[in-house]
């Protein structure tokens, strides 16, 4: 595996002291890799995520993904290199509500110049939605537009998919689809980077969680992926009749 | 839990010799603890003795003995079936007493044990999450429910690590005497 997104002593300080502040983050992400961003709200593992997506900028500190250091580029070369490398899904969909599901997906490609409505209408089939592709947004149920977003994330073959909370905003039979989704990107060899305050959810699909906690990375966890019999995850005390 | 009750609850469905016991308690708990056979053999022996299960007629093949619920057995077990669990709260793990110590030997490194446990915590949630899961795709809606009421129980655990490390409940309230 080879490296893909390196922070190096990275801080963020917010004017007023608002919370989701960093301080002094350093840490890699190798291709590949599914990890998890665990930590509390206000913890600053969204700003970890909006910083190495070029939404923002460190105020200190290097955001280096995929050799390019984000620092050198200007905001044009910034907006690029979200559109090239990045793929984003964030809590509440975001999709553009007087555009159908296939144009919402379309967006990142035609702004790269791309015609790719075959691929588009593709990848919803691969999400089990190509039913909806000329609906509009209003007229989806939360789980369907999240897979409209991950579409949408995934038009532009990204280096990178981020997700922040993404089922959030969803049931648990809709987050759990969306969930086994990015798992199946991730079996495809999608690196993924998940922020969630959920650690069922982080442990359930990622094999690396990093904890947040008052903006540091407090704990780096690589988690033993083979099944484990069920004595030696749970025992159930038993105790003999009294004599 | 008790055994006890848990071989009256297997014999409430039909007589059972103890070999049978031992093989259907341990199906039920899915593999979550091997029984001994000695214990369900004392076990049933002194359920015998309280009268609360009896042979189900003369020794068989090999001197098997066939046992039944009696009576005051089902009484007994409708009962138990019928309590709350009550009681003070069970923390049997080594943790819980490591916590109190650290603050109090030379070097007690706290934050160091706070960050190796959550790590343990977090191996944990993920093996009960693939146990849970495989529970649910052999159809034992059962043992899926124990494994939730254990994962809900790790997530708690996780939680508290969370916050003893924080800087808002951290050191300064672990320190006090």
């Amino acid at each position: 595996m080879s490296e893909l997104v390196r922070l190096s002593d990275v801080t963020k300080v917010y004017q007023g002291g608002i919370t989701g502040a960093l301080n002094g983050v350093s840490v890699t992400v190798e291709k590949g890799e599914f990890t998890a961003i665990m930590g509390p709200s206000g913890s600053g593992k969204s700003t970890m995520l909006n910083l190495i997506a070029g939404l923002d900028r460190p105020t200190s500190g290097a955001v280096i993904v995929g050799g390019t250091d984000l620092a050198k580029l200007g905001e044009a070369g910034l907006a690029r290199f979200r559109r090239d490398h990045v793929g984003f899904v964030f809590q509440f969909f975001h999709l553009l509500p007087n555009l159908t599901a296939l144009e919402n997906v379309l967006i990142p490609a035609q702004l790269k110049g791309s015609e790719v409505p075959g691929r588009a209408r593709e990848l919803l089939g691969q999400l089990g939605i190509e039913e909806v592709a000329d609906r509009y947004p209003a007229r989806l149920s939360g789980g369907q537009q999240q897979r409209v977003a991950i579409a949408r994330a995934l038009i532009n073959n990204p280096t990178l998919l981020l997700a922040d909370e993404p089922t959030g905003a969803l049931d648990t039979h809709s987050g759990e689809q969306v969930m086994d989704l990015l798992v199946q990107l991730h079996g495809r060899g999608q690196t993924i980077l998940l922020v969630t305050h959920d650690a069922k959810l982080a442990t359930r699909h990622a094999a690396r969680v990093l904890s947040v906690i008052d903006g540091k990375v407090v704990d780096d966890a690589r988690l033993e992926g083979p099944e484990r019999a069920a004595s030696e995850v749970i025992r159930v005390r038993t105790e003999e009749a009294s004599r | 839990m008790s055994l006890k009750y848990g071989v009256l609850g297997l014999l409430k469905g039909e007589p059972l010799h103890g070999y049978e016991v031992k093989s259907r308690f341990e199906a039920m708990l899915g593999g979550t603890w091997e029984v001994n056979i000695g214990q369900i053999y004392t076990t049933l022996q002194r359920l015998e003795r309280d009268g609360l299960v009896r042979p189900a007629g003369p020794r068989g093949d090999r001197g098997k003995l066939l046992y039944e619920l009696s009576p005051q057995g089902q009484k007994a077990l409708d009962q138990w079936l019928g309590e709350p669990d009550s009681g003070p709260q069970q923390l049997h793990e080594d943790i819980y007493v490591k916590l109190l110590l650290a603050t109090r030997v030379a070097n007690g490194d706290l934050q160091g044990m706070l960050a190796r446990q959550k790590r343990t915590y977090l191996q944990r949630l993920r093996d009960l999450n693939r146990l849970e899961e495989r529970a649910r795709r052999d159809g034992r809606l059962d043992l899926a429910r124990l494994v939730r009421g254990a994962l809900l129980h790790a997530e708690a655990d996780l939680k508290w690590m969370d916050e003893l490390s924080s800087e808002r409940f951290g050191a300064e309230g672990a320190r006090t005497e």
